[in-house]
């Protein structure tokens, strides 16, 4: 008797869960568990919605993950492979619910920024510093936010994201770059300082 | 082998997958989309060298050399004959490769300009290769023998050369002798030449039958004095010509 749990899909890299799954259907729940906490987050940065909606886009990944498994280039790492599907769907979702891109108005937070303190220190103002960051990139257009998400929340490197995006590595420090300055731009705009 | 599953929170996707008995692509389906992505590029890279070699053709046929001989509306005559067509094929086909490049598995990775330096490069090299087997020429007869509305590089050729008030003209030998030559040009009309002091390439052999294109003037009603004599042919050849040379 083989019990599939966290234990034993802890022992699996990545590829060997793919050879597993492809085999036998039950070892894909160690690539749902093994992601599952990121990817919600990171569907959440994206489209703000809700812990359900948010779950909802994540099922309808993960089962599209599972047609195209076969499909699954060894070149590029899984994870990229996963988060692409997962970054289609949840454009896909946003897309459908009209409420992305040019229409999307997002209202920032004025408590927040004028609770702002001037210096960060304790866990308190990390987190508000955090918070901030989100108001921030709430203002920000899609491709840009994706980006910065994606390389300082999600912590990934130019060819992870290249490999995401489906965009040359040249273009994914360009856009880091551009999304910076906005980022900048928005914050001083606000008036929110982060490094005082 | 037996089983249990004990992660009951991810359980539902492996449930919805079950229930909704949704199949796995197979591993042909993407080795299939890839090799179409592909064979498309090449389509498109050999459709790119065929469009480039009849460009080079239409470009030999064209005569361009002429321009310094030509007044300002000529020379917008001149090149309104260039190959838009084919020009336009070219690029579109090198967009297309490009576009069809980076939906292949690793094409995302690859600039659009990298992309198409590597298209155009490939398309002309394999299209001057065309060019020198005769690619370039025949095809460009196929498209003129079959498409209705479709201006040939020779059609383009005769208008250049069938223009003796600006001093080009050409035809089929008729007659020749020392005095002069009696040519037919392209619009069926009678003209005699005087020769006696053109420069004749040294791919004209002056035989009856022969086509051949002039550049000379009008001297009057149906004469034209030639000052040079080129094959119908090819390209204008600069250097090594004679002055007369009859062959009966």
């Amino acid at each position: 008797m083989v019990i599939i749990n966290k234990e034993i899909c802890h022992e699996l890299t990545d590829n060997e869960i793919v050879i597993q799954s492809l085999a036998d259907m039950d070892y894909f729940l160690c690539l749902y568990e093994r992601y599952e906490s990121r990817l919600l987050r990171y569907i959440q940065h994206i489209t703000m919605v809700s812990d359900e909606q948010a779950k909802d886009i994540l099922q309808e990944a993960f089962i599209k993950v599972w047609q195209n498994l076969h499909g699954f280039n060894k070149s590029i790492k899984l994870s990229s492979w996963i988060y692409r599907i997962v970054h289609n769907e949840t454009i896909s979702y946003w897309r459908s619910k009209k409420s992305y891109g040019k229409d999307q108005k997002v209202k920032l937070n004025e408590n927040l920024i004028t609770q702002a303190p001037d210096e960060y220190e304790s866990n308190d103002d990390l987190e508000k510093k955090e918070l901030l960051t989100h108001e921030v990139l709430k203002l920000l257009p899609l491709q840009y936010k994706t980006i910065l998400i994606l390389k300082f929340i999600e912590g990934m490197s130019y060819q992870e994201i290249s490999d995401v995006l489906k965009i040359p590595e040249g273009t994914v420090a360009t856009r880091i770059n551009r999304a910076k300055k906005s980022f900048v731009k928005i914050a001083s705009d606000k008036n929110i300082s982060f490094f005082e | 082998m037996n089983k249990t599953i004990v992660m009951e929170k991810s359980k539902t996707i492996i449930d919805r997958i079950k229930e909704g008995n949704i199949k796995q692509r197979p591993k042909l389906y993407f080795t299939g989309v890839n090799l179409i992505y592909w064979t498309l590029y090449i389509l498109c890279i050999l459709l790119g060298a065929a469009s480039f070699s009849v460009i080079l053709f239409s470009v030999q046929q064209t005569d361009f050399n002429l321009i310094s001989h030509m007044s300002h509306s000529n020379l917008e005559f001149i090149l309104a004959l260039l190959p838009f067509f084919w020009i336009f094929i070219l690029l579109l086909v090198l967009f297309v490769a490009m576009i069809i490049f980076r939906k292949s598995n690793k094409g995302y990775k690859y600039n659009r300009l990298y992309l198409l330096v590597l298209s155009a490069t490939s398309s002309i090299l394999l299209g001057t290769v065309f060019f020198i087997g005769g690619g370039g020429q025949r095809l460009e007869k196929a498209f003129a023998e079959r498409l209705p509305y479709y201006e040939s590089v020779m059609d383009n050729k005769k208008k250049v050369w069938t223009n003796p008030e600006e001093g080009f003209l050409s035809g089929t030998i008729l007659e020749i002798s020392e005095e002069g030559i009696l040519l037919l040009d392209f619009n069926n009309m009678e003209w005699d030449l005087e020769y006696n002091n053109a420069f004749i390439s040294p791919r004209v052999t002056l035989k009856k039958g022969e086509q051949i294109k002039m550049i000379g003037e009008i001297t009057r009603s149906k004469h034209f004095k030639a000052e040079e004599i080129r094959p119908w042919n090819g390209p204008h050849s600069g250097s090594g010509g004679h002055k007369k040379r009859v062959e009966k």
